[in-house]
């Protein structure tokens, strides 16, 4: 039946302080992971039911279910924790899982030692493995596991992705070296001490790696540039994480001591990593945006040019423990671009006091005119891409929009009125004078 | 355990054999030590430039080399091992950029580096002007690790890593404004009103010329010729009001009434003076 912790869980959820962290694009999973293994992955499994997610297994062996139908993603993240099975099923492959992730599914991914249609999956996203066969091998610290199995230590804040402090962590698998390619995060960097080599060691290991390094190019793994595992978030916003072995989320490493008396930090890592991955944390969006004249309210259609034009976003963070989207003005380095095919004006947007999540600033429309668009564009490393582009025209002022009654025209308005009011003023006098010369003339000449 | 210890500590003990035996740290294990350690600065001639290095920072030419020899053996039974892992580490603490070499051992435990600057090997990270430093790592089974910060190292500047080109949108980038036309220059108003009253002048004469003979307005008030020039003073005003404020539209709408009424009092005012005439 249920064990004690599974009691002791569900009376806490019925007092209502069960800890539940939600993903903000949903809750099915699908894990492939063979049945044999699977009870050894049962505290991070069961750490997820608890959050809510909803855990389908399926057995590499096995076809069903199926992850892509119909071009739409059964699931709304997959973990594939199946690295010794040589192929996973006919669905899975590596186009398959890169078409998930244009779906918006997010892949964990355990990496294999062997050869295995993966490398050509971590291939994809500028990651270079090393030769099948060399797992990540450590000979310090000095310790009583094997070289293959190495506590690797977590500075606090070495990753965007880890939110918390998390103790040493067992890791045990192969190295990833990372391309040159800034969508890549990596979350746990192997230790300066560690290289990746054949397990066994014979009188000609050493000069193999001697030989390896001086082939050039990636002959050699070896050192804190080489990531264990590796985060990517594609452009759309899915997220791929790739671990370098399947044993970090196993049961016995994660009960393993770190450190004397020390309980090593898998469960808390693969629980970060998870959060990461399913979007959880560091999950942005921007709820609107608007744009409006300074002291104006309404946006217009068009703007003039030399406009003083304010500009606000909108943006919220999601928060996995309410499971809701809320205002967040914790960005410190917003831009906003005002462009034209070229970027015109480059401002920061700070937020607002007193308004959460609103970030707002105003700048002088270019006295170029033609269609501008105000753009957002938000990258950096770990957290959700913001992006927004809003077109708008700049116009010349029309025929009314000049300034008037300039001091330079003063003497050509004094010459207008001057020509009004004697028009005025002879008219007056003509009008209302007398016809006294022509009854003049007239008496003259009838003299 | 070797990194703790400060570096000027380390180097005397790595090279001074005897005072490697305070680096055992458990008495079980077996201890890998270091036998007759050679450090050679020299220069494209062969010249020697540095023998040993000192506290203060290694400093290597572009065309100088320097060279490291030693041996690993086993410290109890002084026999020499080929360790694994054998390997020589830069590391540049303000870019996190790094690079490794390992170090050819032969079985017999003899080890052998070179780096020569007028042939720059590829494992070197990029360097800039702060110093690289450098450690030895010496990893085998059945060993105690060996981990040894050995010197710093500065080396000539390079090229900096390559960027890709993207990278720059995950940082903030430089800011932009708009160099705007100037602003038009509006002459100085003390010309604009000199030339104002050049315009007015004609109205001093005027009233100069006008103080001398009056013109007499008897009719002004004549009920057939005031509505005329009320009118026409309507009109003046209109035309005012249009150079104001007033727009096309609204100008046709009114002209076009006052129109109409001008008609009507024109006819009148001028019948008026007509029969006046003629009487």
């Amino acid at each position: 039946m249920f064990s004690l912790r599974r009691w002791c869980l569900l009376a806490l959820s019925l007092a209502g302080v069960l800890v539940d962290a939600k993903s903000s694009t949903g809750d099915s999973v699908l894990v492939v992971v063979d049945p044999a293994q699977q009870d050894n992955y049962s505290i991070f499994f069961n750490g997820l039911k608890d959050q809510g997610y909803e855990l389908t297994f399926r057995s590499p062996k096995v076809e069903k279910p199926v992850i892509i139908e119909d071009n739409v993603s059964n699931f709304a993240h997959v973990i594939l924790l199946a690295p010794e099975a040589k192929n996973l099923g006919k669905d899975i492959t590596p186009q398959s899982i890169v078409e998930l992730l244009s779906l918006k599914t997010n892949v964990v991914v355990a990496l294999p030692t062997k050869q295995s249609p993966l490398h050509a999956l971590a291939a994809e996203f500028s990651l270079i493995l090393p030769p099948p066969g060399s797992p990540l091998i450590s000979y310090s610290p000095k310790r009583d596991t094997p070289s293959t199995l190495i506590p690797i230590s977590v500075e606090d804040h070495s990753s965007p992705v880890l939110t918390k402090h998390i103790r040493p962590v067992w890791f045990s698998g192969i190295p990833q070296a990372l391309g040159n390619n800034p969508l890549l995060i990596p979350i746990l960097r192997a230790p300066a001490e560690s290289f990746a080599s054949e397990v066994t060691v014979t009188s000609g290991s050493a000069e193999a790696l001697v030989d390896a390094a001086e082939k050039g190019g990636e002959g050699l793994w070896a050192g804190s540039s080489l990531s264990a595992v590796t985060g990517f978030q594609a452009t759309n916003g899915a997220r791929i994480t790739f671990v370098g072995g399947a044993e970090v989320f196993s049961d016995e490493l994660a009960q393993k001591e770190a450190e004397q008396y020390v309980q090593s930090g898998n469960i808390d890592f693969v629980k970060e990593v998870a959060a990461w991955t399913f979007q959880e944390n560091l999950v942005l969006r921007i709820e609107k945006v608007e744009h409006h004249l300074v002291n104006g309210t309404e946006p217009k259609e068009t703007y003039t040019i030399n406009d003083n034009v304010e500009f606000s976003a909108y943006i919220s963070k999601w928060n996995p423990a309410k499971g809701e989207w809320q205002p967040y003005s914790g960005l410190k380095d917003l831009q906003l671009e005002f462009t034209m095919l070229d970027p015109f004006v480059r401002t920061a947007l700070p937020p607002v006091n007193g308004a959460p999540g609103k970030y707002s600033t105003a700048f002088r429309a270019p006295d170029r005119h033609g269609v501008f668009k105000f753009v957002i564009n938000h990258k950096r490393k770990g957290w959700s891409f913001l992006e927004s582009s809003t077109t708008v025209p700049v116009v010349p002022p029309r025929h009314d929009g000049y300034p008037r009654f300039l001091s330079a025209a003063w003497p050509y308005y004094a010459g207008a009125i001057s020509t009004s009011v004697a028009f005025f003023l002879f008219s007056t006098i003509w009008l209302a004078g007398e016809a006294r010369d022509s009854k003049k003339g007239k008496a003259a000449k009838s003299e | 355990f070797a990194l703790e210890k400060p570096v000027c500590l380390l180097k005397t003990l790595m090279y001074y054999p005897l005072a490697l035996l305070l680096l055992a740290v458990t008495a079980q294990a077996s201890v890998l030590t270091l036998k007759s350690p050679r450090f050679v600065v020299s220069d494209s001639t062969g010249n020697q430039l540095r023998a040993e290095p000192t506290a203060s920072p290694v400093k290597l030419g572009a065309r100088e080399s320097l060279k490291i020899t030693f041996q690993v053996v086993d410290k109890e039974d002084e026999k020499g091992v080929q360790p694994h892992q054998t390997f020589i580490r830069f590391y540049d603490e303000s870019t996190g950029e790094e690079g490794i070499q390992p170090v050819r051992v032969t079985p017999g435990g003899k080890a052998k580096f070179d780096l020569n600057l007028s042939k720059p090997p590829l494992y070197l990270p990029p360097t800039s002007d702060k110093p690289l430093k450098v450690s030895l790592i010496i990893g085998t089974p059945n060993y105690d690790p060996i981990s040894a910060q050995l010197f710093d190292l500065v080396l000539p500047r390079s090229q900096p890593a390559p960027v890709h080109p993207d990278e720059a949108v995950f940082h903030p980038r430089p800011e932009l404004q708009h160099t705007f036309r100037p602003e038009q220059k509006v002459p100085n108003k003390f010309i604009s009103l000199v030339f104002s009253g050049i315009a007015i002048a004609p109205w001093f004469v005027l009233l100069g010329l006008w103080s001398q003979v009056a013109p007499r307005a008897t009719g002004l008030f004549s009920p057939s010729i005031l509505p005329f020039i009320a009118s026409l003073g309507a009109f003046e005003v209109l035309l005012f009001t249009y150079w104001v404020k007033l727009r096309l539209g609204d100008v046709l709408l009114y002209g076009g009434i006052l129109g109409v009424v001008t008609v009507f009092t024109g006819r009148r005012a001028l019948s008026s003076i007509a029969a006046k005439r003629t009487q």
